[in-house]
Formats: C-alpha cells, sequence, structure tokens
C-alpha cells in the first residue's frame, strides 16, 4: 500500500495506554496502538505475550481496567462499577461499535446450527436490520469472492478447516466493517490449507481494508503487512515497517523471535 | 345392574367408558404439558442463575434444586395444593368470602409438576450450555449482538440441540408424575381408571387399560421427540 497514505489517512482505531491484568497478573502494561485507515498491522510476539488480549480488548471481548480505545474517532466509554472493576458505561455503544468491528478467530466459530449463507446474513439482517433480500445478495457476492460460493448450503462441519475460516472471513465483510481483527486466523489449519486463506487476506489488503492480524504466518507479515508490531510481555517492545524491522531492528529479542 | 365386559369397559357407547377414559386420558397430557412447560421456564431461569449469576442468585438456584431432589414429589403436590389454597382462602376472606376456598387441582397440580420439573430441566439445560462451543456465543458478542438477541438467535438454538435428550427423560417422568395430582380430586387417567375399578368388579381390566395408555402417550411423544432431536441437531459440530 501507499506509505505516505498511511501517515495522512484518518485513525480506524486508536489505543492508547492499554492495560488488562486477569486477576493479579498483569497482561497488558501499558499499550498504544494506532491503526489509520487502509493500514494492515500484523501482531507479533510469543505465546502468552498478550497479542489476543490485545485484540480482544478492542472489541471489548475483554475490558481493560484502564486506558482508552477510539474507534473511527469514537472513544469506548468506561466506568468503575462498584466493585472496583472497570466495565462499559454505555453497552449500545459497545454492541454498535462491535458490529463495525469484523472479527476473524483462530476457531473460526460459526454458528453450527446455521448454513454458512446463514451464517452470514445473520448479523445484517439481526443487528443491522438490513432487509434479507439485499443481505442474502451481498453475502452471495461475499462467497463468491472468498472462493466458497458451492458451499452456501452446507453446515460449517461439513466443511474443510480452510473453507469454514473463509466462511468466517465472509460473516465478518458482510456487516461493512470499519477495521477487521484477525486472531491468528490460520494457527488451527492444516498446513496445506494456509494458503488459501492467506491470499484471501491478502486480497483484502490489497483492496485496502484496515487490518489488525495477530499471526504467526512471518511471510505474510512482511510482505502484506504496512506495519509490524512485537509484543512481548504486555508491551510493544518493537514496531516499524517490516522492510525496516525485519532487516535491521534494535531489539535483540526481536531478531531472536524471527530466527526461530 | 350388569357387570361389564371387557369390550364394554373401552366402548364409547352410553354404558361404556371409553369417553370416559379419553377425558381422563387428555386431562393427563393437558397437565403434564402444562408443567412441563412451567418447568421450561424455571429450569431456563435456573440454569441462566447458575451458569451467571452473582454469588446470592447462584446459591438460590442451588438451594432450589437441591430441595426438591430431597422432597417426595407427592409431598410437593400436597404443599402446593393445601398451601396455595391457605392463601386463596385468606386473600377471599379478605374480600369478604367464607369458609375454606380451595385452589383448583389443575392449577395447583400444574405448578407443583412445573417446580418439581423445574429443578431437573434446570440441570438439563446447565448442562447443555456446558456443552455449547464458546466461541460460537463469543462471535455472536464480536458481531454487535446484544444479549437478548443473542440468547434468541445463537444461545437458545444451540444448547437446546444438547438439552433434547435430557428433556425426553424429563417429559417422561412429568407424565408420570401428572397421575400423582389425581390426588388433588383432578380426574386425569389414573383418577378415572380408579373411579371404574372402583364402580364395577373388574378393576385390574381399568387399571391395564389406564397403563396401555400411558404407553400410547410416551410411546407418540418419543417419537415425536425423535423428530425434533433430528432436525436441531443438523449441522452439529464434529469433534
Ligand atoms: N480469560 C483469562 N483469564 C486468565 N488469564 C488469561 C485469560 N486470557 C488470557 N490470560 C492469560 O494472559 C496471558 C496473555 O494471553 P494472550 O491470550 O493474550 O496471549 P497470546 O499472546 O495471544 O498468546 P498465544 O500466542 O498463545 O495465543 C497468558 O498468560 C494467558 O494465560
Ligand atoms: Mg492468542
Amino acid at each position: 500500500m501507499n506509505m505516505s497514505a498511511a501517515v495522512t489517512a484518518p485513525v480506524a482505531i486508536r489505543v492508547h495506554d492499554l492495560h488488562k491484568s486477569f486477576g493479579p497478573v498483569e497482561v497488558l502494561k501499558g499499550v498504544s496502538l494506532e491503526a489509520r485507515e487502509g493500514e494492515v498491522i500484523s501482531i507479533l510476539g510469543s505465546s502468552g505475550s498478550g497479542k489476543s488480549t490485545l485484540l480482544r480488548c478492542i472489541n471489548m471481548l475483554e475490558v481493560p481496567n484502564s486506558g482508552t480505545i477510539e474507534v473511527a474517532g469514537e472513544a469506548i466509554r468506561l466506568k468503575t462499577s462498584s466493585d472496583g472493576r472497570s466495565r462499559p458505561a454505555d453497552q449500545k455503544q459497545v454492541d454498535r461499535i462491535r458490529s463495525e468491528l469484523g472479527m476473524v478467530f483462530q476457531s473460526f466459530n460459526l454458528w453450527s446450527h446455521k448454513t454458512v449463507l446463514e451464517n452470514v446474513i445473520e448479523a445484517p439482517v439481526h443487528v443491522l436490520k438490513r432487509p434479507r433480500v439485499e443481505a442474502v445478495e451481498e453475502a452471495e457476492a461475499l462467497l463468491a469472492k472468498v472462493g466458497i460460493a458451492d458451499k452456501r448450503n452446507h453446515y460449517p462441519s461439513h466443511l474443510s478447516g480452510g473453507q469454514q475460516q473463509r466462511a468466517a472471513i465472509a460473516r465478518a465483510l458482510a456487516m461493512r466493517p470499519k477495521a477487521m481483527l484477525f486472531d491468528e486466523p490460520t494457527s488451527a489449519l492444516d498446513p496445506e490449507l494456509v494458503g488459501e486463506v492467506l491470499r484471501v487476506m491478502r486480497g483484502l489488503a490489497e483492496e485496502g481494508r484496515t487490518m489488525l492480524v495477530v499471526t504467526h504466518e512471518m511471510g505474510f507479515a512482511r510482505d502484506v503487512s504496512s506495519r509490524v508490531v512485537f509484543v512481548h510481555k504486555g508491551t510493544i517492545e518493537e514496531e516499524g515497517p517490516p522492510q525496516e524491522v525485519f532487516t535491521r531492528s534494535k531489539s535483540e529479542r526481536f531478531r531472536q523471535f524471527i530466527k526461530s | 345392574m350388569t357387570e361389564p365386559g371387557f369390550l364394554d369397559i373401552i366402548s364409547f357407547g352410553a354404558d361404556g367408558w371409553g369417553a370416559a377414559l379419553a377425558a381422563g386420558a387428555w386431562m393427563t397430557i393437558l397437565i403434564a404439558i402444562a408443567g412441563f412447560a412451567i418447568g421450561g421456564l424455571i429450569g431456563t431461569f435456573g440454569a441462566w442463575a447458575k451458569i451467571s449469576g452473582g454469588p446470592v442468585v447462584r446459591g438460590c438456584a442451588e438451594a432450589y434444586t437441591t430441595i426438591l431432589r430431597g422432597i417426595p414429589d407427592l409431598l410437593v403436590i400436597y404443599l402446593f395444593y393445601f398451601g396455595g389454597s391457605a392463601v386463596v382462602t385468606a386473600v377471599g376472606q379478605l374480600f369478604g368470602a367464607e369458609g375454606f376456598v380451595s385452589l383448583p387441582g389443575f392449577i395447583a397440580g400444574a405448578l407443583a409438576v412445573g417446580i418439581t420439573s423445574g429443578a431437573q430441566q434446570t440441570e438439563v439445560y446447565r448442562g447443555a450450555f456446558r456443552a455449547v462451543h464458546p466461541g460460537e456465543l463469543e462471535a455472536a458478542t464480536a458481531c454487535g449482538m446484544g444479549r437478548l438477541l443473542k440468547f434468541r438467535r445463537i444461545t437458545a438454538p444451540l444448547t437446546l440441540r444438547y438439552a433434547l435428550p435430557g428433556l425426553g427423560n424429563v417429559w417422561q417422568v412429568v407424565l408420570k408424575e401428572s397421575a400423582l395430582v389425581s390426588v388433588t380430586g383432578v380426574v386425569e387417567l389414573l383418577r378415572q381408571a380408579q373411579i371404574g375399578a372402583g364402580s364395577t368388579s373388574r378393576p385390574f381390566d381399568f387399571f391395564f387399560i389406564a397403563a396401555m395408555i400411558y404407553l400410547a402417550i410416551s410411546t407418540v411423544s418419543g417419537l415425536i421427540l425423535q423428530v425434533t432431536e433430528r432436525r436441531f441437531s443438523r449441522g452439529v459440530r464434529r469433534g
């Protein structure tokens, strides 16, 4: 993508000084991150470093203890309840912002009681209240785009992992999201199925979609992303364009990480 | 008085007991359906309380299921019938009515059956909910579904498919328990058979016919359940 555009484009997601603890364990220790429209950010880091937690805080699947999250310039309002825990101040706002962020999970998480097509139209029809006919039309176009139009009446359990993940991507796209969050979208796949999912994601990146991608796919991080973020023990240890960080990172840990 | 033969018992003619027995069977089905439905409502809230309630709510639900497991179902029916009647009487006296007003046996019975089956359904739903893949629920949250929408569209149908076998067992229990409601004077199948048995010299025939009717009801409902189960388990996750 065009790097100069990335600097001037509006901010799609802004995370500032995010802290998150599970019980006594602080998993995120003040993370700040900015994704401009059209940017593809690969989030790397070893297991347990807090990558998923960071992603899940952005759409409030985890409620941060402190810090701010803005989506398209709108800050998610949090309050501290009587037991001292932080919670959303306005659940309606959270639901709306969630509907503007497409999330793709490692384990696909398609609704197993619905066919592929039903999965894709479910939220557009019931959350966004869009006319069913229109939603079906758009869903079919999306399924064609991810290459599984012929599977639209199948149940997820009858699909391969790669097909399920592509259906899950179509489901996320059907919400016309402002940004997409991917949490290790290829980690649960057999090696021979990884390529088909990465190809779809590469296509989305080329369309100029804003994407935050937690991944272990170094090839994707290097070739597709506009920026790489390396998380280590709950802080951002290294950050920059891939061609810079992959060749001359100042972080010894990051150099170790990409070697292994 | 001429003694009826077996065929006279089941005949729907003027001297036959057929119509009375059919009415009794119908009453049995009504009590069972009402009790099962009330139990379903209670079970839904009970399971919700146990899964996501705070300590107090969870404690109440726990107490409810534990207590009902420890009390004979017949006793629950008595408690409801007489307890309910006492309440109705007290309220009646408040408005100037005199004497003992009894709670209609059907209502007391359906409530009592509902409360007991509610305890069982609580456990069935809770177990079924555990079998649901949490990621599917999280996906619903992540796309912005509110709590009720998520429950209606995702959580309930997914839970129900795992609950159906257990609910089938609960239904069979409810069907049998409906016979206990006869103690409140409701003329359901067992009570009708008793009446017939008492007014003729062929008690065995009446009870035998009643047993056959119970068996028929449970067989037919078992078949209906099978069809429902197949419908709801479309696309069940493998592994
Ligand atoms: N719900 C939770 N309750 C308690 N601890 C949690 C919870 N979720 C995550 N953790 C802990 O927080 C830490 C960071 O978890 P996180 O899932 O964010 O790591 P990750 O970088 O995504 O790792 P992986 O590459 O294995 O997915 C881990 O130590 C994990 O055990
Ligand atoms: Mg993770």
